[in-house]
């Protein structure tokens, strides 16, 4: 069991790239693949992508980041990896009434959301469909459209 | 980058879920079973403007009455624990301070609806209490609370037989709308199932809390 209470520090800084890149000639940099939506978690269990068990207890003050450096010994080395982040990209029919109340419906239901050349991308933290069914009315009016992922 | 050698603090859990579906009992069941695994715990809890169920707890004598704090959430009991949980983390923290050994914390959110869910930044677990009382079509309904939450526990399952429910269409429909992530049956009036909730727990919350400094470049 591997118990990592602090982030060393991002994986391409100066000082940690060398040590990781020396780590791997040794035994191996590990993975710990994390979804997006869990990022904040400071605590919690999981299992690197070879196989090891680590119990994750970090300072309120941290939080898990794509490149992380969880572990860093003379022969292992654990990076944090964020898997991708799928995106559901929405179309409203006009920028006036339907967009406003595209905006507002994704507020109106904690959506993570970005905004792209007048589309409304929104992260998708579960099934796709959970998120396309909660558009039903609007789609049917013919306000908004799934235009891609 | 900075690197901290703060002291991680004790871990959070949440207990979410409606009025009146047994948080607070099965807070009170689950206070000996964590105590028995010699495990140092204190609770919050939030009510909207009285004190009501800690000073519940600080009268069952489970537990020193001083390791129970009281946050009054106002009108809107999930903002305390999902937009701004300041006054729980403030709370969390002054625990923290005046017990250093202390490993858990719960909090219980005040009685609120099927959209209440637990921000990442105020626990590091949390688990969502329905009750057989309230319907079987409940999980059907997928709110929030019952898709996000790490853990469903379906509470009074004792009530099944009085109120119509079929228990085993109620659990298979939780299980299928949480994509299989755990859900667990209670009777917190006997104290039946709630082992599983602590198991549950154990099972995704490293207890312990050492400095940022001694442990993370080592293993074990
Ligand atoms: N029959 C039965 N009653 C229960 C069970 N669990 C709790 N109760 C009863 O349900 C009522 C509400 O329980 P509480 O623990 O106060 O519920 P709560 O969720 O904390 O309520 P709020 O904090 O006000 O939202 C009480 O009368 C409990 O005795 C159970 O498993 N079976
Ligand atoms: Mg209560």
């Amino acid at each position: 069991m591997i118990e990592i209470t602090r982030i060393l520090g991002h994986c391409d800084d100066p000082d940690l790239s060398a040590r990781i890149h020396h780590a791997g000639h040794h035994g191996g940099i590990e993975y710990l693949h994390i979804p997006p939506a869990e990022a904040a978690r400071r605590r919690f269990r999981a299992v690197t992508d070879m196989g090891s068990e680590c119990a994750v207890m970090l300072p309120r003050d941290q939080g898990i980041f794509d490149g992380a450096v969880l572990l860093l010994e003379h022969d292992r080395a654990v990076v944090a990896r964020l898997t991708e982040q799928h995106w559901l990209r929405l179309r409203p029919s006009d920028v006036e009434g339907a967009a406003l109340e595209l905006g507002y419906h994704a507020g109106n239901l904690h959506w993570r959301v970005r905004f792209d050349h007048g589309d409304l991308l929104v992260a998708l933290d579960g099934p796709r469909e959970t998120y396309v069914a909660r558009l039903a009315d609007l789609m049917d009016e013919g306000k908004v459209e799934v235009v891609g992922e | 980058m900075t690197v901290s050698t703060e002291v991680v603090g004790a871990a959070r859990v949440g207990v979410g879920g409606p009025v009146g579906s047994g948080k607070t009992a099965l807070v009170e069941r689950l206070i000996p079973l964590l105590r028995g695994e010699g495990i140092d715990l204190a609770v919050i809890t939030n009510d909207l403007v009285t004190k009501e169920d800690a000073e519940r707890l600080r009268r069952s004598r489970l537990i020193d009455p001083e390791r129970v704090l009281a946050v009054e959430a106002g009108a809107c009991p999930h903002t305390v624990i999902r937009e701004d949980p300041t006054l729980n983390i403030e709370a969390a923290e002054r625990l923290d301070a005046q017990f250093p050994g202390l490993e858990l914390i719960l909090i219980e959110s005040g009685g609120d609806n099927l959209a209440s869910t637990f921000s990442l930044d105020l626990v590091d677990y949390w688990m969502f209490v329905i009750d057989v009382a309230g319907g079987d079509d409940i999980p059907r309904k997928r709110g929030p609370g019952i898709i996000q939450s790490d853990l469903l526990v379906i509470n009074k399952v004792d009530l099944a037989p009085h109120v119509g429910v079929d228990l085993d269409r109620m659990v298979a429909e939780a299980r299928e709308v949480r994509g299989g992530r755990p859900v667990v049956l209670t009777n917190c009036r006997t104290g039946d199932g709630v082992d599983g909730v602590v198991r549950a727990i154990r099972d995704a919350v490293p207890l312990g809390r050492q400095t940022g400094k001694s442990a993370g470049s080592g293993s074990r």
